[in-house]
């Protein structure tokens, strides 16, 4: 039966087990779970499961990484890396030149910022079609209607998307449609298949960026913006001309 | 392997988050409980923390913020998904454990150790558990932060993160002890 001094003394087991209870209330604890059945049974619950876990510790945290997961974060780091602006370059040039000089450096460390910029997105969704492909698609993907999909994104996402369907004159098939993460937030992905060859459409609501055609990864990235929306197209150099495809894409994508 | 340049602070922090991406997927799958969104998790992780490195504090704890990063991806993530998950009611959850004892006999911490299924009973019996508890246990009895860096983490008090550690270890040793269907002697002190 729990009385006063249950209710008063419960809130010191979790740093009881933990050993991390001053000696005075230590020995006050302890001295009542001597006298105290139920007390003891719900300190023996705490410390065994504290025990056991801590000795299986090592166990459970013995999870092979999957194939390809510190590539992929090896490569992000490499691009992210590369991009980097080099630290106090700007101060220095611009305490010491004219007006004008400042005017062209400015311009200069400008277009560098966006050229990196475009250089870190296009790294970072490489990395995730990688994955995106690695986890979520498989070799006999079928065919997926663009409609159901659309819906499926608003529905869940909130996102009014137009999905370019599949087009068999142009050999490109659209196999899935998910959320994934951009450094600035969740953003659409667009699954498709080229000749045998993984192919992702990512969309950036509310952002415009100069068109652009980037290398990284091991991929094609193409950058370019349409309303109030940009758009990535991400593909493998493997996959070689698939620029029937990729206009495609281009025209139909909105 | 990569190394980062010596004095760049985000290429310090990839280099060093490198080193935590075995434990940080261990505990992605402990969250997601399967392989496929414990691997997308943590490359998101992973991402955002290249993103916000510039927001690190040298000398601080990394682990931690890593960590972090991956707790609020995760739910950030159920929450944008609108998963199929119900959230813990925990007021319930507590009422529900308050009902019961526990197993009228326990086993012993050693005699549960001793069985030959014991990592694959511990892992059911984490995976039963509610979320909110299984994450509490498992940052402080299998990842070792202090109830400090816990509550940080999860952005709760300290004795919130407590009381869920408290409850959470009760309750997985109740199922370890169900898992097993042993009776033994009755619960007593082990230390």
């Amino acid at each position: 039966m729990m009385d006063d001094d249950c209710r008063r003394l419960a809130g010191r087991l979790t740093s009881y087990a933990d050993e991390g209870l001053p000696a005075a209330e230590r020995a006050e604890l302890e001295n009542h779970l001597n006298r105290c059945a139920p007390c003891r049974t719900d300190a023996h619950r705490e410390m065994g499961a504290r025990q056991v876990l801590r000795n299986q510790a090592r166990a459970l945290t013995d999870s092979p990484l999957p194939p390809g997961l510190r590539t992929r974060c090896e490569a992000l780091a490499r691009e992210h890396a590369a991009a980097a602006v080099p630290r106090g370059f700007a101060v220095r040039r611009f305490a010491s030149v004219t007006a004008v000089v400042t005017l062209v450096m400015g311009f200069f460390l400008f277009s560098l910022a966006t050229h990196q910029s475009d250089t870190v997105l296009a790294a970072q969704l490489t990395a995730d079609h990688a994955k995106c492909f690695r986890l979520f698609a498989h070799g006999d993907s079928p065919d997926k209607d663009a409609h159901a999909l659309e819906q499926m994104l608003e529905d869940k996402y909130g996102w009014d998307l137009r999905v370019p369907p599949s087009s068999v004159a142009d050999d490109i098939h659209l196999i899935g449609a998910r959320l994934c993460l951009y450094a600035d937030g969740a953003l659409p992905h667009v699954m498709y298949r080229v000749g045998g060859h993984d192919v992702s459409l990512y969309v950036l609501d509310g952002v415009t960026r100069a068109a652009a055609d980037l290398v990284s990864l091991g991929h094609r990235s193409r950058i370019w913006t349409a309303g109030r929306r940009t758009y990535v197209l991400v593909w493998p150099i493997a996959a070689g001309d698939i620029s029937a495809a990729t206009r495609y894409v281009m025209a139909e994508a909105r | 392997m990569f190394r980062g340049r010596e004095g760049d602070p985000a290429d310090t922090v990839a280099a060093r988050a490198m080193e935590f991406l075995e434990p940080l997927y261990a505990t992605a799958l402990r969250l997601t409980r399967n392989p496929a969104d414990a691997e997308d998790l943590v490359q998101d992780t992973f991402v955002k923390a290249l993103r916000f490195s510039d927001r690190f504090a040298a000398g601080s704890n990394l682990k931690a913020w890593l960590y972090t990063i991956l707790l609020n991806t995760w739910r950030n993530r159920r929450r944008d998904a609108a998963r199929n998950v119900v959230d813990v009611d925990t007021a319930r959850v507590e009422a529900a454990e308050a009902a019961t004892d526990g197993p009228a006999a326990l086993e012993t911490p050693e005699q549960i150790l001793l069985r030959a299924s014991v990592r694959e009973d511990l892992q059911a019996a984490l995976d039963e558990l509610p979320e909110v508890f299984r994450e509490a246990v498992w940052l402080r009895d299998v990842e070792e932060f202090t109830y400090a860096e816990i509550a940080e983490m999860l952005g709760i008090p300290i004795g919130t993160v407590m009381s869920r550690i408290s409850r959470g270890r009760r309750m997985l040793f109740d199922r370890l002890n169900t898992a097993s269907g042993h009776v033994g002697a009755e619960g007593r002190l082990t230390r």
